[in-house]
């Protein structure tokens, strides 16, 4: 699920920055430290879209860096379970399905697959496919899939899925 | 219902109870001989149940009455019934066919579905024990269904019905009648079938210890043997508890009957005078089975004690704690070579035979059928001789709990094998030791559980407390919202599926994982470490509150770690398990070793080696696979061997993303285009001989900067004296921001004693900072570069060309105190310290940033004219080969030769960042003491040869350093300057000579002489020289405006007039 959340950061900037540009530089900084980033709490920080406060910068006794504490609104994306989200193949093997929802990974797992779809390990490339051949899923493809429990580091976010319920499977 | 219970009482008590204690005889006694009678007495009941309805009401009512007793009294307690049944008639037969008809009629109307249990057990139980029969009947459940059976004994002929009964249950025990009673418990509120004071009391009665049940007998056949005459016995029941050693009870209503009853038995004799009534709320406690103390569970294994099968190993199929017996499934010990059936007059009996004992076999119907013996069909089992054996060939056995051992049973591999081969699983598990307190589980308090047995059974909830094997939760129900409390085996772990979970037993211990499927008695759940899927039990499993990332190490051994599993072979850990590791091996296979069969880790943090196109990969670069079995995929190298590499990718699914290729058949990622210009370099492949934090390691690679200065300095270690003593800072690597006493130093490292922990450590003194002031080693080797200049140091000289550009950031710390104090100091540095510090510096001024904050801050430019004109190592080399400062050539100094030129020109800052010269920096030389003591020393020169004033047009005087001699101390002038190399027009020759910077002064102004400023800020400005002030000149300058110095003098030139 996306969210508009407000967050604060704090960017430690070197000394050889200061000038005209500062400011810019620190935006600039906090881009890119924390967009792509991931939380337990918050999941994956997708983008900035404002920064609402710059804090006063501190130097840092000793070492001439400067603190910024930053206030700034993101949009994030935090997976939960039961969520139905669209995802896109990444691998398939005879473990199950591998997948990518954006920036989480998200695994399928064999139990999680319908029973009539099975593992086809000599198509090339390698898919699970119905009988008939009806539905075929292979790399790239795009599925829906629920997530049925997330896994939450600290620094990264893992899903594992389920293709069993209703209209969930490949998006045609 | 009590009501008819009272009226039933006392019917019974004014009737005689020859039937019931007849009961009671066939109970205690052998139970196979009355079989057959109560079976047809059965029979003849069901014949005449359709014919009197109206009694069938009554029936009922006692018995669910009956039913009560039974279920307080375990054993004894039929005899209420029988007395309701003695009642309504003297004779017992007679009595019961009426009775029975009565019921069944009331039957008939009721639902037929269960007749046939019914007359299941009912029969069964004529055949086991004749007083369970009478009460059976009357269940209330019984009664419904009797119906059919009534049918069925219509249809048939008694004695097949008989038989057919007599040997499909011919084994089957009080339990299953019990099994009934429970369930009718279900229908009748217990409450009411508490004893009352309406109903007999039960008297306890000493007997002797022993005869317990043989007194039971004898009052039986006392009771039989009155029962007819003047005053039959009035008592109701004589009840003889088998845990109950040394009393009997009898129940009556008055003492005085229990008193007559007991009057002449010799074993009561000593409960002749007292007779102790129990109290009414007690009885119920009098009747209670207690539980035995061994918990046994189905799946346990116990042994049997005495038999056939005495000390077989058995399975516990299910138990009946009620019944105080269970069953069990065993390997049948069935003598095949003694004939059956038809047969078995064929063979003479032989009496050896028949003592030994059979042999552990499954069951094996053609060698039965071989010996005559009768099979017969029931469901999925084979029935013989009265026992079931399942199709697989066990044999299911009832057995009465005194008969196992179930406390320390292990059962011995052999004889678990046998149960093995059989689909089922075999669960090993026996019943643990029962030392009091043990804790038998692994749950914890956050545990989600499930109630696996007993009346909550499949009831969910959470663990809250934990009290040895008691386990208190909440149970996650509506209606329920107060703890329970269970014991630990009524309970079970539950998961859902997406649970992220811990392995805390088993062969994956330690594992983290996410759990993709739940089934009755496995979880598979996928691994977060190694990708794969696990089956594992859930009682091996525990919800994982931190979301761990599971294990990654055993002893010291970490996942991921490059390990030697021989002298030849290397490979990575991709899993760790248990008690071993799964190691992928560079031939690309999985092996499974234990810790003690690898050797050891192997460090690869330095290794390189080439890819297909030559680039130099390392650890941690990333690469692509362009060939070989993993075409196609990318990743991280992690570790190097030889042609190996051991990448990890997150596509990768096998081996915890671990996959290992020939280096070969790698391309490092976006080309290697940094590495390329290493290249060139000789010595390359090792990172190291190039790392600036080795400066001393490098053995023989001119190149580098470290080098050059070993050249100079020779590589004997010799002891740095200088820096012994002095508090230092350490200012990089792992100790960093620590300060010491340096204890001891040589060339390249220094032993620092930590002043916050009490350690000595050896750190390499690039990574050292004096707190004294001098840069430990700088200062030293820095004020021997002045020495160098001289003559006399000319040896040493080369050590400094690679050191130069450090120099423009030292200067300025050096000036005030230091110069002096290092000018007597230099001649002991120069080749010790200098290395060190070389290394340290040259590569990093450059390229560090900081470096250029540095000189913000320091406002040294001054210092970096100084640099350049120490730096025409450079450029001097190639004009004046085989001179004095021929080592020059080798020095790497190649590095400068790019500023030289810069030197050389019109604008004196050599280096980008070195920004312009200024003045202001200058302003210290004069300042340094350095500079008044210059007369003294052929040094003093030097500062103005480090300086870069050179420029055009001024007056210069060549100095005693120069090759040729005949052109020392001339004067000339500076026509251009080129590369460090000044064209001086020598007025006495009459000609242009070039002549490298350094050996150049200038010539200083006297008063009214033009004169240029040659250093400075107003550098190149012109004037006269108005008047010499001690070190100051003043100085007028051109440009019209009145404009008035006061200058250095050494900023001042004389210029040519």
């Amino acid at each position: 699920m996306f969210y508009h959340v407000s967050l604060e950061h704090e960017i430690l900037l070197h000394p050889r920055y200061f000038g005209p540009n500062l400011l810019n530089i620190v935006k600039q900084k906090l881009f890119t430290e924390v967009e792509g980033t991931c939380t337990g709490k918050y999941g994956f920080v997708i983008a900035v879209t404002t920064i609402d406060n710059i804090g006063a910068g501190i130097i840092q006794p000793s070492r001439g860096f400067v603190v910024y504490p930053i206030k700034y609104k993101a949009i994030v994306f935090r997976p939960f379970k039961g969520e139905v989200l669209d995802a896109v193949v990444t691998q398939v093997n005879k473990v199950g399905l591998f997948t990518e929802i954006g920036p989480l990974s998200c695994f399928i797992s064999r139990h999680s697959i319908p029973a009539d779809m099975e593992f086809d390990p000599d198509s090339n490339p390698q898919c699970y496919k119905t009988k008939d051949e009806d539905v075929v899923i292979q790399q790239d493809d795009e599925i829906r899939i629920k997530i049925v429990g997330t896994r939450v580091d600290a620094k990264d976010i893992f899903a594992i899925g389920t293709l069993m319920d209703d209209y969930l499977g490949l998006i045609s | 219902m009590s009501d008819s219970e009272g009226s039933m009482y006392s019917d019974a008590e004014s009737g005689d109870a020859e039937s019931e204690v007849d009961d009671n005889i066939g109970s205690e006694e052998e139970m196979s001989s009355p079989k057959k009678k109560r079976n047809i007495i059965l029979s003849e009941d069901e014949d005449n149940d359709s014919d009197s309805a109206p009694k069938k009401k009554k029936r009922k009512f006692s018995g669910s009455g009956e039913e009560e007793v039974v279920e307080e009294e375990e054993e004894e307690d039929y005899d209420e019934e029988e007395e309701d049944e003695d009642e309504e008639d003297a004779g017992r037969r007679r009595k019961k066919k009426a009775h029975r008809g009565f019921i069944l009629d009331e039957a008939e109307v009721d639902d037929d579905d269960e007749e046939e249990d019914e007359l299941d057990w009912e029969e069964g139980a004529a055949d086991l024990m004749e007083r369970k029969s009478t009460y059976e009947g009357p269940t209330a459940k019984e009664l419904e269904s009797n119906r059919r059976l009534h049918d069925l004994m219509n249809s048939q002929n008694e004695d097949e019905i008989e038989a057919y009964y007599r040997q499909k249950y011919g084994d089957s025990s009080a339990m299953d009648r019990f099994g009934e009673g429970e369930e009718m418990s279900d229908e009748i509120t217990q409450q009411g079938l508490l004893p009352g004071v309406k109903d007999p009391n039960l008297w306890l009665v000493k007997c002797r210890i022993g005869e317990e049940r043989q007194t039971a007998l004898q009052l039986m056949r006392k009771f039989i043997a009155y029962q007819f005459s003047e005053e039959p016995m009035q008592i109701k029941s004589v009840i003889a508890k088998e845990s109950l050693k040394g009393y009997i009870y009898i129940e009556a209503f008055k003492q005085t009957h229990v008193k007559q009853a007991i009057e002449g038995i010799g074993s009561l004799r000593i409960g002749q005078w007292t007779q102790m009534m129990v109290p009414i709320k007690e009885m119920t406690d009098c009747l209670k089975v207690v539980k035995e103390s061994a918990q046994l569970k189905a799946k346990s294994w116990v042994r049997l004690k005495r038999g056939v099968f005495k000390d077989d190993l058995a399975q516990v199929d299910y138990v009946e704690n009620s019944q105080n017996a269970c069953h069990l499934k065993l390997l049948p010990r069935i003598d095949y070579t003694r004939m059956r059936g038809v047969m078995r007059n064929s063979q003479p009996d032989n009496q050896k035979q028949k003592k030994r004992r059979p042999a552990q076999k499954l069951f094996n119907v053609d060698q039965v059928k071989q010996i005559g013996g009768e099979i017969t069909n029931d469901g999925d089992f084979l029935i013989f001789e009265g026992n079931k054996y399942s199709r697989s060939g066990f044999l299911f056995k009832t057995f009465v709990m005194s008969a196992i051992i179930a406390e320390g049973v292990k059962p011995t591999l052999a004889e678990l094998e046998k149960f093995e081969d059989q689909p089922e699983s075999v669960n090993i598990e026996t019943i643990p030791d029962k030392i009091a307190g043990e804790i038998t589980h692994n749950f914890v308090p956050g545990d989600i559980v499930e109630v696996h047995e007993g009346e909550l059974i499949h009831l969910q909830g959470k663990i809250i407390s934990i009290d040895g094997n008691k386990i208190t939760m909440i149970p996650k129900h509506e209606d329920l919202k107060d703890p329970l409390e269970f014991p630990a085996h009524e309970l079970k772990k539950h998961f859902k599926t997406g649970d992220h979970v811990k392995v805390i037993g088993g062969k994956y211990e330690g594992d983290t994982g996410l759990i993709v499927r739940v089934e009755d008695d496995v979880v598979v759940l996928f691994s977060d470490l190694t990708m794969h899927e696990l089956n594992v039990r859930p009682k091996d499993l525990q919800l994982c509150a931190d979301m761990a990332t599971g294990v990654d190490s055993l002893g010291q051994f970490q996942f991921g770690d490059l390990v030697h599993l021989d002298p030849q072979t290397v490979g990575v850990i991709v899993r760790l398990e248990k008690e071993n590791f799964q190691v992928l091996s560079m031939h690309n296979k999985v092996v499974s070793v234990k810790p003690q069969g690898i050797t050891k880790k192997k460090d690869t943090r330095h290794a390189v080696a080439l890819d297909s196109e030559n680039n130099n990969v390392a650890v941690k670069d990333i690469v692509k696979v362009v060939d070989g079995p993993h075409s196609g995929l990318d990743g991280e190298i992690k570790h190097l061997y030889r042609s190996f590499a051991f990448l990890l990718s997150r596509k990768m699914t096998d081996n915890g993303g671990y996959f290992v290729c020939k280096t070969r058949h790698l391309v490092m990622a976006g080309g290697g285009s940094k590495t390329n210009i290493q290249i060139g370099t000789p010595g390359f492949m090792s990172p190291r001989l190039a790392s600036p934090a080795h400066p001393g390691s490098g053995g023989g690679g001119g190149a580098t900067p470290g080098r050059g200065r070993g050249g100079g300095g020779g590589a004997a270690i010799r002891r740095d004296r200088e820096l012994i003593g002095q508090t230092v800072r350490i200012v990089q690597g792992p100790f960093k921001g620590y300060i010491g006493i340096v204890k001891d130093s040589t060339d390249t490292t220094a032993r620092v004693e930590l002043h916050s922990s009490c350690k000595t450590i050896s750190v390499d003194k690039t990574r050292l900072s004096s707190l004294t002031g001098a840069r430990p080693g700088g200062g030293g080797g820095r004020t021997s570069t002045y020495g160098a200049r001289t003559p006399v140091y000319g040896g040493q000289t080369p050590m400094y060309g690679s050191r130069t550009p450090m120099y423009g950031s030292q200067t300025p710390l050096q000036d005030g105190s230091r110069t002096p104090h290092y000018g007597s100091q230099t001649p002991q540095h120069e080749g010790s310290m200098t290395p060190g510090r070389s290394g340290a510096w040259d590569p990093a001024n450059p390229n560090t940033p900081n470096r250029t904050s540095d000189f913000d801050y320091s406002l040294e430019d001054s210092v970096s004219p100084a640099s350049d004109i120490l730096s025409p190592g450079g450029p001097f080399t190639p004009q004046t080969p085989g001179t004095a400062y021929s080592p020059y050539g080798a020095s790497p100094s190649s590095s400068f030769q790019p500023n030289s030129p810069h030197l050389g020109g019109s604008s004196p800052s050599p280096l980008g960042y070195q920004a312009s010269p200024s003045p202001a920096g200058y302003g210290y030389s004069p300042m340094t003491p350095g500079a008044p003591f210059t007369p003294q020393t052929p040094g003093t020169a030097l500062d103005h040869s480090n300086a870069d004033w050179h420029t055009t047009d001024i007056e210069v005087r060549i100095r005693e350093t120069h090759e040729e001699a005949n052109l020392i101390h001339q004067t000339g002038v500076i026509r251009s300057i080129s590369g460090g190399m000044c064209s001086v027009f020598l007025p006495d020759e009459d000609k242009v000579v070039n002549i490298s910077c350094e050996h150049l002064e200038p010539v200083q102004p006297e008063k009214n002489d033009k004169t240029k400023v040659i250093l400075g800020e107003e550098r190149e400005a012109t004037g006269t020289l108005l008047s010499i002030d001690g070190f100051e000149g003043v100085i007028k300058l051109d440009g019209g405006e009145k404009n008035i110095k006061m200058l250095p003098i050494r900023f001042l030139c004389k210029m040519p007039s």
